[in-house]
């Protein structure tokens, strides 16, 4: 099942909800941080500013009209172990509330741990989060509002990284 | 020069940097694309990148680091833009009288056509694996694409080579 | 390594790029250097200078500032947000295959 297709295309913005993510410890012990919080206006009026004729800004241009906020948290770390069970706990416990449903969540012990989850509202999708971990990596991405989730799993294909693409395994290449 | 803190910098010396770097980053981009000015003008944008985002650079190893992944990054984007696939010419490469030996000199040139018709992920992945010498662990990390999917197209790849290679009566390899 | 990976090291050696590449790339840099130097300030004194330019009519070049900001965090946040679902997508297929 592709990822946009357990992530139902949705409309309806019903509000923003931030999570409330405390992760500032991390930041002190990591070798490269980014922490981003953008909020609806602040989406709309960077959007003036990304070049339709550029296919990525375009596919971002569209992608964020109906969204109203995005929050990135990523920390990358040295060594093993900088980040705990609890960080990441504390970052579940934010989508527990009956609004979050877990639509994928696997564990990998060589790509790492990976879990999205979707809220929805009246049935309408008003919220995606994706809590992706490895032992030496630790990111939290929120984003909230009306989001074509087709379009934003169609993100791969684009930044530069190879499309996933649909389809049976090929040994053509 | 040590690495350094998170809140230490030195003003690391741009143009040491490109002296430094020049020939992998170039190398890089010439063996996605097979076309020596296109790699040129995509290294020459790789060092601008990089000069813009100097203060991020924490390390000579983070320099090496960034400049892999960013230099890849633009490959892609370019091979993209190009929208073309580098026809497997064998053909425009003569037969041999007789039947190759491993000393070939016409096989380095064959290889490097090969890989460059590959698709967009496997070529990254020989490319950083046979021109940089680095394991599929750093690739994945370069390329942030899962360990597995690493070491399935650097098998593939190989596979895949292999019997190109044979066909052409280069199979003694 | 097996032969056919010492070929391909041979294969994909670097090479250097055409003389003068390095100082290319400097006279680029100094002059792209040039093209955004208008607000040498540090950035402290960016809502000084702000207020400044809109007093004067400027307020089109900050205005157009921040939006290169905003607009960097955009994509910077995009790209992570793509980077983590190619990750997820990836994995999800292969343990399909």
């Amino acid at each position: 099942m592709r990822l946009a297709a357990i992530l139902m295309a949705a409309a309806g913005m019903l509000g923003a909800q931030p999570l409330k993510l405390n992760l500032e410890h991390l930041a002190s012990k990591a070798s490269d941080s980014v922490d981003i919080t953008l909020n609806g206006s602040t989406l709309q009026f960077a959007a003036k500013f990304l070049n339709s004729g550029d296919p990525d800004e375009a596919k971002v241009k569209k992608l964020i009209m109906g969204i109203d906020g995005i929050t990135i948290r990523n920390f990358e770390f040295k060594k093993d172990g900088e980040w705990s069970a609890a960080d990441a706990e504390s970052v579940r416990t934010q989508l527990k509330g009956p609004d979050w449903s877990r639509m994928v969540g696997y564990k990998s012990e060589s790509d790492g741990d990976a879990e999205v989850y979707i809220r929805t509202v009246n049935q309408k999708i008003a919220g995606v989060a994706i809590l992706a971990t490895s032992p030496r990596e630790f990111t939290v991405v929120h984003i909230s509002g009306t989001i074509d989730l087709d379009s934003l799993a169609d993100l791969t294909g684009h930044f530069g990284m190879p499309k996933i693409k649909d389809g049976r395994k090929s040994s053509k290449m | 020069m040590t690495a350094l803190g998170t809140t230490e910098r030195v003003a690391f010396d741009f143009e040491g940097l490109v002296r430094a770097h020049q020939s992998m980053v170039f190398s890089l981009a010439y063996h996605f694309l097979h076309d020596r000015e296109a790699a040129e003008e995509v290294a020459q944008e790789v060092f601008l990148a990089l000069h813009r985002n100097l203060a991020r650079i924490q390390s000579p190893e983070h320099a090496g680091f960034w400049l892999r992944k960013v230099a890849v990054q633009r490959a892609i984007d370019e091979g993209r833009r190009r929208r073309r696939r580098p026809v497997v010419a064998l053909e425009s490469v003569a037969e041999p009288s007789v039947k190759a030996t491993t000393r070939d000199p016409l096989l380095g040139e064959v290889l490097r056509r090969l890989i460059a018709t590959l698709a967009e992920g496997p070529r990254a992945v020989m490319i950083l694996r046979y021109q940089e010498d680095l394991d599929p662990a750093e690739i994945a990390d370069i390329l942030e694409m899962p360990l597995g999917t690493v070491k399935s197209h650097l098998q593939r790849s190989l596979s895949l080579l292999r019997e190109k290679l044979e066909r052409r009566g280069l199979g003694e390899i | 390594m097996d032969r056919l990976e010492e070929e391909l090291k041979k294969a994909l050696a670097r090479e250097a790029p055409s003389d003068g590449f390095a100082e290319r790339v400097a006279a680029r840099a100094a002059s792209a250097e040039k093209r955004v130097a208008v607000f040498p300030l540090p950035r402290w004194s960016m809502a000084v200078a702000a207020t400044v330019l809109l007093g004067v009519g400027g307020g089109l070049a900050y205005r157009e500032h921040r939006g290169e900001v905003a607009k960097e965090q955009v994509m910077q946040a995009m790209r992570i947000t793509a980077v983590k679902l190619n990750h997820i997508q990836a994995h999800v297929r292969e343990v399909r295959q």
